[in-house]
């Protein structure tokens, strides 16, 4: 649950007052043009950075207090994937695995795992600088998964990825569905469209839509009351002149902003 | 302790797949030898107070090199996210680190024990004040390694690191030298500030309290704003 977050870098505000809940379970798709504050918001959920005021709760418990209980329960994707080039695949994940705390006895076991389920098998004794750009982002998200956390928060996990790598990761990234709630933040609509039940639209800091994917491509809450691409949905909140005849009054998301909290 | 170790593992196994290792660990000792033979001759003294002395000058120049990469290369590679994500203290961090270049700095230290063997192989050495002596150094080394840490968690710019810790080092090093220009209190403190005078009673066979203080609340002092460094982003 995230309550009332805001964030600020000196003068300017990054976030502000962002609330929001996640279910269990839930692929939550997280849209938002550059800048808008995606990356910021997912920072201060893997407590990378703290929010200038609010409250973030991850499985009930507080993050300012159990930031490193919270982490433990957390696998986490930067938009640049975190690797050591000199690594070999193995002994990054394995690395990856002891740092976040698997226990030894099940360490070959998670390793394996992941290694299967991210279709690294063939490459793990390779040197992770040597691998293409579509592996390295299954080792990142590998890495992210190894310690089967609660929550997945990934970060542009498809950008700079060919067509087919892309159709790897988002298999992947549906996979999780049935075992962890994913937060997933891309420019690409169509990859939402793809996995996610849910979509978090944030602009200049503020949410401005929370809504089912099926609802919204469905054209509920909208004025128009037909169907609408993501696409269509995404440039209604972005165009100021079109707000009017968006899927989602400005009134309705503050409503909703009260509710959860 | 286990991720303390983990953490350790990773930096030497990126240390030592990298030809950097080896490089300084063979320069090192090449230069070290070499002085070795040189003192020796030139003194024959069954003594390797000078021997000391010179190491500690060429820790110097040394240690930046091997601590320079410790954070920044986690900043400008992206990783230090990773590290700070996961389920980790920031002291285990900077002290999984601390350790893996303290470790190859023992091995360095380790290998130059021949000298000693040489020493009291041809002659008969104080084996107290010669082993007082590798005590010194090696504490000066980790006092080295706490300071480049420091300064590597201070920038994403690997050679602005190993600047800063050059002029750290430097004014350690050569803060005695300075106490010509003043007196009393200030002459005292720099007298006490330089690595050289505490380095000069390890290596002539002498403990006293405050030589081993003073390194150790040098590498405390460093760990500890190492930590706090990390805590504020000092980089960003």
């Amino acid at each position: 649950m995230v309550k009332k977050i805001s964030k600020n870098f000196g003068s300017f505000q990054a976030l502000d007052s962002v609330s929001f809940e996640m279910n269990k379970g839930d692929i939550v798709g997280l849209l938002g043009k550059n800048g808008a504050g995606k990356t910021t918001l997912m920072r201060i959920l893997t407590s990378f950075i703290t929010p200038s005021s609010g409250m973030v709760k991850i499985d009930g418990e507080d993050i300012s207090k159990h930031s490193l209980s919270i982490r433990q329960k957390i696998g986490y994707l930067p938009e640049k994937p975190p690797l050591y080039g000199d690594m070999t695949v193995q002994y990054y994940l394995n690395f990856a695995a002891e740092i976040k705390g698997v226990p030894k006895n099940k360490r070959l076991f998670q390793l394996a795992k992941v290694l299967e389920e991210c279709d690294l098998e063939q490459v793990k004794q390779k040197t992770i600088a040597t691998l293409s750009k579509g592996y390295k982002q299954r080792v990142g998200i590998a890495q992210a998964i190894i310690h089967e956390p609660k929550l997945l928060i990934l970060d542009e996990p498809t950008s700079g990825l060919d067509p087919m790598q892309i159709q790897q990761v988002l298999a992947l990234i549906k996979n999780q569905r049935d075992q962890r709630t994913v937060l997933l933040s891309t420019h690409t609509l169509t990859e939402i469209e793809q996995v996610a039940q849910r979509v978090l639209m944030i602009k200049s800091g503020r949410i401005v839509l929370d809504d089912p994917l099926e609802a919204l491509l469905k054209g509920e809450g909208s004025t128009q009351s037909q169907p609408l691409t993501l696409e269509q949905v995404f440039i209604n909140h972005h165009q100021p002149q079109a707000s009017e005849n968006t899927t989602q009054t400005p009134e309705k998301t503050e409503h909703q902003e009260v509710s959860h909290e | 302790m286990n991720k303390i170790f983990a953490l350790t593992k990773k930096e030497l196994y990126s240390f030592f797949n990298s030809p950097i290792a080896y490089i300084i660990l063979i320069v090192m000792l090449s230069l070290f030898n070499i002085f070795f033979f040189l003192i020796i001759d030139q003194n024959r003294e069954v003594s390797l107070r000078d021997v000391f002395q010179l190491m500690e000058f060429m820790l110097v120049f040394f240690i930046p090199l091997l601590t320079m990469r410790l954070f920044s290369e986690e900043k400008s590679n992206g990783t230090m996210e990773f590290l700070l994500t996961a389920p980790l203290t920031h002291t285990m961090i900077v002290l999984g680190k601390y350790f893996s270049m303290l470790i190859f700095f023992t091995l360095l230290i380790f290998l130059t024990l021949i000298y000693f063997l040489i020493v009291e192989y041809f002659g008969e050495p104080d084996p107290s004040s010669m082993l007082f002596g590798y005590l010194g150094i090696w504490l000066e080394g980790a006092f080295f390694i706490a300071v480049g840490l420091l300064a590597s968690s201070w920038t994403s710019n690997q050679i602005i690191a190993a600047m800063v810790s050059y002029l750290i080092l430097f004014s350690l090093y050569f803060a005695s030298s300075f106490t010509q220009y003043v007196s009393g209190f200030a002459e005292h403190f720099l007298i006490q500030l330089s690595t050289h005078t505490h380095l000069e009673n390890f290596a002539i066979g002498i403990i006293t309290p405050s030589d081993v203080v003073y390194y150790l609340v040098g590498i405390l002092l460093c760990l500890v704003l190492t930590r706090l460094s990390i805590d504020n982003r000092l980089w960003h």
